[in-house]
C-alpha cells in the first residue's frame, strides 16, 4: 500500500467527519471562486467601461454652445492635427444646422410652447411657423462623420426604426429622420424633403430616446457641409480615447495643439463616479476572497490539527517502525489534499450555481452613485446625464447585464486556491507531527 | 550482539532530576530471548526506548553489532529502526484502518522492498505467526486480542531485524494467550536467529527467558 494510497484511505476513516468537513470547506472554497469570478467579470466590466465610455473628450470651438455665443468654427486643419495625436481610438466630427421655414418644407414636430417663444424673444430668430402660421422651434440637423459615437448626436440612442444607416463618410443628400419629426412630415423610407433647396432622401427613421432626438435629422457631414455653405467645417468634435487612463493626457495635447481656440471638456469625473459602484464590489470581493481561502484554510488547518492530535500514538508508531518525518508528513498531506480537492469539486460546483445570484446581490445592494448634477456638454440639447436614465450610453449599463463566466481559467484558480489552501493547513500539522517523538508512545503504554 | 555500557538516561520532572536509567551495562548474545524484569517505574520502559533508538540516553553506549547507536544522527537512526529493530507494543499498535496484512508489509515499504515481494514475504510471516490466511484481510478490529499480537510480531519481523523489542507484550492477553505468545518470541529467537529482549513484570514471562535483567530503580540489580 502506497503512502498515497495510505493518505487517501485514511481521508475515508470517519465518513461523517469527512463529509462534513468536505461540506464546510466546499462552501469556504465555493464563497473564494465566486468572489474570484466577482472580481474578474467586475473588471472585465470596468475595463469595458473604461474603453468605451467616459473616455470621451468634447472640443468645440470656443465661445460657441450650440447655436449661442460667438467665435470661429473649427477648420479640418486643425482637426487633422487633433487625430494624429497619440491614444486617439476615434474621432467624430459634428456640425449643427438649424432649418428655418426658408431652408425647408419639413415641419417641425416639436410645438414652441412658452420656452421656445421665450427664446425666440430673447434673439432666437425667425425660424419655423406652423399650420396655424404660429412659431416653432427651428428643426435641428445635424451632421456626422461616424454615426457611431451617439453621445454628440443629442440622441439618447439610436435605433433604426425604418430602413438603414447613411455612409457617414459619403457626401450624399441622405438622412435619417426621427421617428415624430417623420411623422409629422409623413414621410417614410426613400421618400424625400427639402433642405438648403436641394432634395433630400430619407435613408431611415430613428428612435432618439427623448422628444428632441425624435424631432432632428442626421445627415453625413459632408454634404450638410456642402448644403450649408460652412465647406471644412466642423462645429464640434468628439474624441474617443482608448482608455480612461489617457483621457488626460489627451486632453492636454489637444489644449496645447489648439490653444485658446476651443474648449475642452472631459468626462472624466462623471465616468469615474460611474465607475464607483463597480469598484465597490471589486473592492468587497477582493475582501471576501482573502476571506474566503483565510477561512478554508483556518478550517483544513483545524481539522488536520485535530487530526494529527488524535492520531499521535499512531504517528509515534509510524516512526518506531522505520518512517521518516517526511514520509508521514507527506501521507497526512495527501489525506489534507484528498479532503480538499473533494471541497473543491463540490465548492466548485456551488459556485457555478451561485456566482450570478451573488454577483447580482452584490450589484444590487451596491448604492449607485448620485449623478443628478448635470453635465452638459457644448452642443444644443445637451442632456442630463443621470446614472440608470439611460442617457449616458454604456453609464446607465454598468451595473445591469453583469454576467459571470466560468472558465477554464477559474477552474484552474479554484484548484490552485484549494492545493494553496491544503499546503498551508498541513503546515504546522506537519511541523507538530515531526514532533512527536516516539518514546512517549512507549511511555505511555 | 547487543552491549550496553555505563547506559544512562536522566530527564527533569517537575523540576527535579529524575534518573531513570542509571549506569546500566549488559551484553546479550544472538539469537537469545532475554527479559527485562522490574517493577512499574523501574526504568524498563525507558532502558526499551533507547534500545530502540526511541530516545536519547544522557550517557553512555549502545552498541549493535559493534556500531554504537548513540552516536548516530537522524538519518542512521531511521534506517537502523528500520533494518535493525523489530518492535512490539503492549496495546499491540496497529494501523486501525489498515488490514493485517497490510500492517506487515508497511516495514518493508519504508525499506523499499518491491510492491510483489512485500505481499509474499508478509503472508508467509503472517502464517509463521499463527495467523490464517482468512484473517489476512481483516481490520485489526475484527480479530482477537492474540491474533492482534501475532501480526504485530509480524509486522516486528518484517524487515527481518537482529533486535526485537517486545514492551510487555502479553500484558493485555489472558494468560493462555500469553503463553502462547512468549513460546512464538523464544522460537523465533531460536529459528531466525533474532535476538529478543521483551520487558514485563510477569515472573512467568522471565521464566522462560535465557537471561533475565532485573531493573531497580534505574539500575540493574
Amino acid at each position: 500500500m502506497s503512502l498515497i494510497n495510505r493518505g487517501f484511505r485514511n481521508a475515508f476513516r470517519n465518513v461523517i467527519r469527512t463529509a462534513s468537513i468536505t461540506f464546510i470547506l466546499a462552501l469556504s472554497i465555493a464563497m473564494s471562486l465566486i468572489m474570484l469570478m466577482s472580481l474578474k467579470t467586475v473588471q472585465a466590466k470596468i475595463d469595458e467601461v473604461k474603453s468605451s465610455i467616459g473616455n470621451t473628450i468634447v472640443v468645440s470651438p470656443a465661445g460657441i454652445r450650440g447655436f449661442e455665443g460667438g467665435g470661429e468654427l473649427l477648420t479640418e486643419i486643425e482637426v487633422s492635427k487633433i487625430s494624429a495625436l497619440l491614444n486617439i481610438s476615434k474621432l467624430s466630427k459634428i456640425l449643427n444646422a438649424r432649418l428655418t421655414t426658408d431652408d425647408t418644407n419639413l415641419k417641425s414636430a416639436i410645438e414652441a410652447g412658452s420656452f421656445g417663444r421665450r427664446t425666440r424673444i430673447n434673439g432666437g430668430g425667425q425660424t419655423q411657423v406652423n399650420a396655424d402660421g404660429d412659431f416653432t422651434p427651428p428643426i435641428m440637423l445635424t451632421g456626422t462623420s461616424d454615426l457611431s459615437i451617439t453621445s454628440n448626436l443629442n440622441v439618447s440612442q439610436l435605433e433604426i426604426t425604418q430602413g438603414e444607416k447613411f455612409d457617414a463618410g459619403s457626401d450624399q443628400n441622405v438622412a435619417l429622420l426621427g421617428k415624430t419629426i417623420a411623422e409629422k412630415n409623413s414621410l417614410v423610407v426613400d421618400s424625400t424633403f427639402k433642405a438648403f433647396g436641394e432634395d433630400i432622401k430619407v435613408a431611415g427613421i430613428f428612435e432618439g430616446g427623448n422628444t428632441f432626438a425624435n424631432g432632428s435629422v442626421l445627415m453625413p457631414l459632408k454634404a450638410l457641409q456642402r448644403l450649408s455653405d460652412q465647406v471644412d467645417q466642423v462645429s464640434s468634435l468628439t474624441v474617443q480615447t482608448n482608455s480612461i487612463d489617457t483621457l488626460a493626457s489627451v486632453q492636454t495635447a489637444i489644449k496645447a495643439q489648439l490653444g485658446d481656440k476651443a474648449d475642452v471638456i472631459s468626462q472624466q469625473e462623471n465616468a469615474e463616479e460611474a465607475l464607483q459602484p463597480l469598484q465597490n464590489i471589486k473592492t468587497i470581493s477582493l475582501y471576501s476572497l482573502f476571506g474566503a481561502l483565510v477561512a478554508g484554510s483556518i478550517i483544513i488547518f483545524l481539522t488536520m490539527l485535530m487530526i494529527v492530535r488524535e492520531r499521535r500514538r499512531e504517528i509515534g508508531v509510524l516512526k518506531a517502525i522505520g518512517a521518516s518525518n517526511l514520509k508521514i508528513v507527506n501521507q497526512f498531506v495527501v489525506e489534507s489534499m484528498v479532503l480538499t480537492l473533494m471541497s473543491s469539486v463540490v465548492g466548485m460546483i456551488l459556485g457555478g450555481i451561485f456566482n450570478n445570484p451573488v454577483l447580482n446581490v452584490l450589484a444590487k445592494n451596491i448604492k449607485e452613485p448620485d449623478l443628478g448634477s448635470s453635465f452638459a456638454g457644448p452642443g444644443l440639447g445637451r442632456a442630463i446625464v443621470r446614472i440608470g436614465s439611460g442617457l449616458v450610453p454604456g453609464v446607465q449599463d454598468t451595473l445591469r447585464n453583469i454576467q459571470a463566466a466560468v472558465g477554464f481559467d477559474l477552474i484552474l484558480y479554484g484548484l490552485l486556491a484549494a492545493i494553496l489552501i491544503a499546503v498551508v493547513g498541513s503546515a504546522l500539522p506537519a511541523f507538530l507531527i515531526s514532533k512527536v517523538r516516539p518514546a512517549e508512545v512507549m511511555r505511555s503504554e | 550482539m547487543l552491549k550496553v555500557e555505563n547506559l544512562s538516561k536522566e530527564f527533569q520532572s517537575a523540576g527535579q532530576k529524575v534518573v531513570a536509567v542509571n549506569q546500566v551495562s549488559f551484553e546479550v548474545p544472538t539469537g537469545v530471548f532475554s527479559v527485562i524484569i522490574g517493577k512499574s517505574g523501574s526504568g524498563k520502559s525507558t532502558l526499551l526506548a533507547l534500545l530502540g533508538a526511541l530516545d536519547k540516553p544522557t550517557s553512555g553506549s549502545i552498541k549493535v553489532d559493534n556500531e554504537d547507536i548513540v552516536k548516530m544522527g537522524d538519518k542512521k537512526l531511521i534506517q537502523y529502526r528500520r533494518k535493525k529493530i523489530g518492535f512490539v507494543f503492549q496495546n499491540y499498535n496497529l494501523i486501525p484502518n489498515l488490514s493485517a496484512v497490510d500492517n506487515v508489509i508497511l516495514p518493508m515499504e519504508f525499506t523499499g522492498v518491491s510492491r510483489s515481494r512485500r505481499r509474499e514475504k508478509a503472508a508467509k510471516l503472517l502464517a509463521q505467526v499463527g495467523i490464517t490466511e482468512d484473517k489476512f484481510n481483516r481490520k485489526p478490529s475484527r480479530l482477537s486480542g492474540g491474533e492482534q499480537q501475532r501480526v504485530a510480531i509480524a509486522r516486528a519481523l518484517a524487515n527481518q531485524p537482529r533486535l526485537v523489542l517486545a514492551d510487555e507484550p502479553t500484558g493485555n492477553l489472558d494468560s493462555a494467550t500469553g503463553e502462547v505468545i512468549i513460546k512464538l518470541l523464544k522460537h523465533l529467537a531460536y529459528t531466525k536467529d533474532t535476538t529478543i529482549i521483551a520487558v514485563t513484570h510477569d515472573d512467568g514471562i522471565a521464566r522462560e527467558a535465557k537471561q533475565i535483567f532485573h531493573l531497580q530503580d534505574g539500575s540493574l540489580v
